[in-house]
């Protein structure tokens, strides 16, 4: 295994809100290799949004990332200066958001808002707006010589994902990082932009993390997967690992509740029980404990750390769903298995 | 979420799809007042333009006709007490006006625009100086600010649009600090910040495009205050010096002989008030049409 491009190691990100402090990510730490493409999922208030800001420090107000190293080219990102932080933004891990409708300036055509993604890292301006237009042909938009005129307003929803797509890969980044970039789409835009992203990251080598709620998502387009509870990681491994084997009871139940295309009619869709806990006072010992099925008594004392559960899988739990399946018939309990990879259908939401 | 009916209704392209200005001049016309307006400010600009060349008499000789007459067809708006031609006097005032409306607005928008941004941005502890001297601005009356720096400073056009300044930037500040502050937590400004911008592109490159329809239509409507702030000041003798005429000046001459030569007094009261009118009709055109929210 090649040596990874990006260390994250115990990153904590705190909040300080009228309420008190808010652990939003808690002692993460992960690696990311080249190439590859990493999902990240979770519901919402998981911390996956705000674990991908702090790499590259872009938390808003009030929060603050207090602890942690987020290693890059042998430099911590979380040290740098504000300057050098700022010319790893855009050039070396680039990053695509949610809602391409807000997230480019209205008053600014979108060529020009990709030429400016180029000038800020030291290109001339004639060769910036020439690989504009190569950009947006790369991200197959029709029409591009004339398209590189046009405003955000005059493009559609799908259109302009592809161009904040093309606004990320401006610099030739090694790490993409995409931030629920299907959330706001349709879902045969989002079938296109997914299919997109993974073309570009086979293409291009550039890795790529993909946070999301949708294990549609990461069944399509990412070899590994982090899953991610109440601001901690609860389990990662290889996507066919996960889906075929879940050994911490979120992932499973998370697995479960995906609709399934080849249910039986009778079935009734499955949710977790519970709400996602409150950060300001997060539950002790296993966070996941007051919803988990399985739980022993240890989970309410106990903070499980993440183990390694079988090859390059890892799951935080004193439980693990192999000794649930053996000792309380998880299978039986619940007639079926969850979702064995081809069943998930792309687009359905957790 | 779009809705696929949004997605595609958007998708058709529409052969005139007007650009942000385009949009908005044609919203301006459509407002009569404000069409009258702009017509009227054009004129006056002209009118002004042709002073620097051209007045049917010197603006300061004296005794060209008889004093306190009326106006005549050789003096269509009248002399004076000393005898100068009221028009010509009147043309040389609307240049005064309209340099210290625009310049003291030119300035307060370079003030105004980067004490705003950078305090909005960048909030903390630059933030809180820049609100508390606003509003220490906000206290001090505004005529004995600007009467002190003239006595100060020396009564020149120059010294004049740096009191009116002085005076009245906190207004614009305020406004492109509000502003920024909304901008600065939408979506496209971390955007820009995550793709390596620089703090100065975004505050000139992206915030500042956004809040330019609000910045326009507050110097709009600060031209005629800044006008009438002037006339004031002239009227009260701190302001323009003679022999250069402006309209408060012109206004403060004639006072004494209101009763017999009431034209003195009438001929730049009336250009002012007409003037401050206008400016107001246009900044309230400026706002419907650059106002996305208003749009029809």
């Amino acid at each position: 295994m090649p040596a990874p491009i990006l260390q994250v190691r115990d990153l904590r990100t705190q909040f300080l809100t009228d309420g008190g402090v808010v652990t939003a990510v808690d002692g993460v730490s992960f690696d990311l290799f080249p190439g590859e493409s990493l999902g990240i999922v979770g519901e919402s208030g998981s911390g996956k949004s705000v674990t991908a800001l702090s790499l590259l420090r872009l938390v808003p107000d009030p929060g603050r990332v207090v602890g942690g190293k987020v290693l890059f080219r042998n430099q911590d990102l979380l040290q740098l200066s504000d300057d050098e932080i700022r010319q790893i933004r855009g050039r070396d891990i680039a990053m695509i958001f949610q809602d391409p409708q807000s997230s480019l300036n209205p008053v600014l055509t979108t060529g020009f808002q990709i030429a400016e993604a180029m000038q800020a890292h030291g290109k001339a301006k004639a060769e910036a707006n020439a690989r504009t237009v190569e950009l947006l042909k790369r991200v197959r938009i029709p029409a591009a010589e004339s398209r590189v005129k046009d405003f955000p307003h005059q493009l559609s929803g799908g259109m302009r994902q592809r161009a904040m797509i093309a606004m990320g890969l401006a610099n030739a980044p090694s790490i993409l990082i995409a931030d629920e970039p299907t959330t706001a789409l349709d879902v045969t835009v989002q079938a296109q932009i997914l299919e997109l992203l993974g073309d570009l990251n086979r293409e291009l080598g550039a890795a790529i993390v993909m946070i999301t709620h949708n294990m549609g998502v990461v069944a399509g387009l990412c070899s590994r997967v982090i899953v991610m509870y109440a601001g901690h990681i609860v389990e990662e491994g290889p996507v066919e690992e996960i889906f075929e084997r879940p050994q911490h009871p979120y992932t499973w139940s998370l697995l479960r509740s995906i609709p399934r295309v080849d249910a039986l009619r009778h079935e009734r869709l499955r949710s977790i029980e519970g709400i996602a806990p409150d950060l300001l006072r997060p539950p002790s010992g296993c966070r996941f404990h007051p919803r988990c099925p399985f739980r022993i008594e240890r989970c309410f004392t106990d903070e499980p750390t993440l183990e390694e559960v079988a090859t390059n899988q890892r799951a935080a739990c004193w439980v693990t769903m192999e000794r649930a399946r053996r000792e309380m018939h998880a299978d039986d309990l619940l007639d079926i298995r969850p979702g064995a990879g081809s069943g998930v259908h792309p687009g359905e939401q957790i | 979420m779009a809705t696929a009916a949004a997605v595609v209704a958007r998708e058709i392209p529409s052969p005139e799809q007007a650009s942000l200005w385009s949009d908005a001049w044609r919203r301006l016309r459509r407002n009569r007042m404000a069409l009258i307006s702009t017509i009227y400010l054009v004129l006056l600009v002209l009118v002004a333009l042709l002073a620097i060349f051209y007045t049917p008499y010197r603006m300061s000789a004296v005794g060209i006709a008889p004093t306190y007459s009326g106006p005549s067809q050789a003096h269509l708006l009248g002399a004076d007490g000393v005898g100068r031609d009221v028009l010509s006097r009147l043309m040389i005032g609307a240049q005064i006006s309209l340099i210290v409306g625009v310049g003291t607005q030119l300035l307060v928008v370079v003030v105004g625009v980067t004490v705003g941004l950078l305090a909005g941005y960048y909030r903390g502890w630059l933030d809180s100086v820049v609100t508390f001297i606003i509003n220490v601005f906000y206290g001090i009356p505004d005529l004995l600010v600007a009467l002190i720096l003239v006595f100060l400073l020396g009564p020149s056009l120059t010294n004049i649009i740096i009191a009116i300044v002085v005076t009245r930037w906190m207004d614009m500040a305020r406004m492109v600090r509000g502003q920024t502050l909304s901008m600065r937590e939408r979506e496209f400004i971390e955007a820009a910040r995550a793709s390596g911008a620089k703090p100065v592109k975004i505050l000139f490159g992206h915030i500042l495009p956004n809040a330019l329809g609000p910045i326009i239509v507050q110097a709009t409507f600060g031209v005629p205050a800044a006008i009438l702030f002037e006339a004031f000041l002239s009227f009260l003798g701190v302001g323009i010096q003679p022999p250069t005429p402006s309209w408060g000046s012109m206004a403060a001459d004639g006072i004494a002989a209101l009763r017999i030569a009431p034209h003195i007094v009438l001929a730049p009261s009336i250009a002012l008030s007409i003037t401050l009118m206008a400016f107001n009709f246009l900044g309230d055109g400026l706002r419907d049409a650059l106002d996305p929210r208003s749009r029809r």
